[in-house]
């Protein structure tokens, strides 16, 4: 779980209206280059977040029973406190600074890409230029020196709140509290077990899958025990039936060779 | 999407199986000559194989940072340790005269290790494809000692017991292919999609007719050994090929 103190943001999907401001103070504090990208048929753009997008506003359009929705939800590190990327990384330069804190040590980085395909978010990008990976920093150099996040700072609508992660916990719970008195019955926090806990916390009107989050999903440590169990069964059986097959005509034969 | 694992890991995933594969197999036989040709190859696939993983990387003059801590969870660094350490343990192999039996154990676990992990790299990462099912290990596992034998066969050893080796694992393999697929497909279509008739379908097809189906019919015949033997190693190419790539069609995203 996060330590009550670790620097955290909240998203409030009932508050955003998809303007797209804090995708752009991303790229501006950040000196991110714009993507040429292509129409996807959907206002939401870019298509993902890459190793120059570490932020983008993801839209969730549709029609339910002749109404049209358009949801949106924040696209951006989660900051786990279990966080894949930390642990698939074979050299430790993806990890965990002051208050919680995910980043990369680009000087560290080997650029083997373990955390892009780690990363149940896909929040972790490759730079083929730098050869190493990228992703968001919470803008560590702004919340480390008082300031809030890019991102926050420039959101119009009250949607992004940052602060001690028991102060955005509290928020989110009030703003919870108040939306199921408006009669929102499916609203609902997200981050508060995934992944160990996230110290980037949703507000949701919906169900997270309506928004494409993954719903449950398991830690690199669940996974990595698993792989090994299968493995290791898989070694035990497939070794034994082998042993077995080499020996039956071992014996019968004896060595011969050509 | 840009800094996939492309061709450089197939071909490390191929070379490891393969030589590992042999050598585990020919550690079975009572065979001294080819006990030695087993630990050549397995060394010979390993050493080149950690070279192009080396390539692969974004900074493949800091390589060195893999073995400069200790992170056990990460597959990607436990693989590292196990590739150089079975590195170690085959060249002391290659160069001693008499063998001490804990040599040989340590080794031939080290390299069950090397030929296991791939497969535990796969299944902890967020590609529905690999990480669907469990059986990855166990395809990479059977498929090693497919091609292991096989490439045993290739260079001229006649020892009965690869033959049934290189038959039943081939078998195996089919089977926990397609069990694998039917127990993936429902998080993982569009990799399953591209496999069976998309842009990776020539490689899962090939994989099937040419590296297991052609090579079963003739091991079946007794006939064209050394074909059958070069269509089995081409599969275990081709395998590796559509399981590494098909798992990146998809990139989850939310």
């Amino acid at each position: 779980m996060p330590k009550p103190s670790d620097h955290s943001i909240l998203f409030d999907a009932s508050h955003c209206t998809g303007c797209r401001a804090c995708q752009v103070a991303c790229k501006q504090w950040n000196d991110l280059p714009g993507e040429e990208t292509f129409n996807t048929g959907s206002y939401e753009n870019p298509p993902s977040l890459s190793s120059v997008t570490w932020l983008r506003m993801k839209y969730t359009e549709g029609v339910d029973g002749g109404e049209v929705f358009w949801d949106f939800t924040r696209d951006a590190c989660m900051h786990c406190s279990s966080a894949a990327c930390v642990e698939s990384c074979p050299t430790g330069a993806v990890n965990y600074r002051e208050g919680g804190v995910v980043t990369v040590d680009q000087e560290w980085c080997i650029g083997c890409r373990n955390c892009v395909q780690a990363c149940p978010y896909d929040a972790i990008h490759y730079d083929e230029k730098r050869g190493v990976v990228e992703k968001c920093t919470l803008c560590y150099d702004r919340v480390s020196n008082t300031l809030e996040p890019a991102c926050v700072k420039a959101c119009p609508t009250g949607a992004l709140h940052s602060g001690s992660y028991v102060d955005m916990k509290k928020i989110a719970e009030q703003r919870l509290a108040q939306l199921k008195a408006a009669g929102y019955q499916h609203a609902n926090i997200y981050g508060l077990a995934e992944m160990g806990g996230t110290r980037v916390l949703y507000v949701l009107l919906k169900h997270p899958s309506a928004y494409g989050l993954p719903v449950g999903p398991a830690t690199e440590k669940q996974k990595v025990s698993s792989g090994w169990l299968s493995a290791g069964i898989a070694a035990a059986v497939l070794g034994l039936a082998g042993a077995k097959w080499i020996a039956e005509d071992r014996d019968k034969v004896g060595g011969e060779r050509s | 999407m840009t800094g996939e694992w492309g061709i450089y890991i197939v071909l490390y995933f191929w070379l490891a199986a393969m030589g590992g594969g042999a050598f585990l197999i020919t550690l079975g036989l009572q065979d001294e000559r080819a006990k030695r040709s087993g630990t050549f190859l397995a060394f010979t696939g390993i050493v080149v194989g950690a070279l192009l993983l080396i390539i692969d990387l974004g900074q493949p003059s800091r390589f060195w940072h893999l073995l400069s801590g200790i992170h056990p969870v990460s597959v990607m660094w436990l693989g590292s340790v196990v590739l150089a350490l079975s590195g170690v343990g085959l060249f002391l192999m290659l160069v001693m005269r008499k063998w001490p039996s804990w040599l040989v154990w340590a080794t031939a676990i080290l390299v069950l290790l090397v030929v296991g992990y791939t497969g535990v790299l796969l299944m902890a990462t967020s590609r529905p494809f690999w990480s669907g099912s469990p059986l990855m290990p166990w395809i990479f596992l059977a498929s090693a000692y497919t091609s292991g034998a096989a490439l045993l066969m290739l260079l001229g050893n006649n020892e009965k017991g690869l033959r049934r080796v290189s038959f039943n694992f081939a078998l195996i393999e089919i089977v926990l292919v397609a069990i694998h697929l039917v127990w993936t497909y429902p998080k993982a279509q569009m990799a399953i999609q591209s496999i069976l008739a998309g842009e990776l379908a020539w490689a899962f097809w090939s994989f099937v007719v040419l590296g297991v189906a052609i090579p079963l019919y003739l091991e079946a015949q007794r006939k064209a050994g050394a074909i059958a033997a070069l269509l089995v190693l081409a599969g275990g190419f081709l395998l590796r090929y559509f399981i590494v790539y098909a798992g990146q069609v998809e990139v989850l995203r939310f």
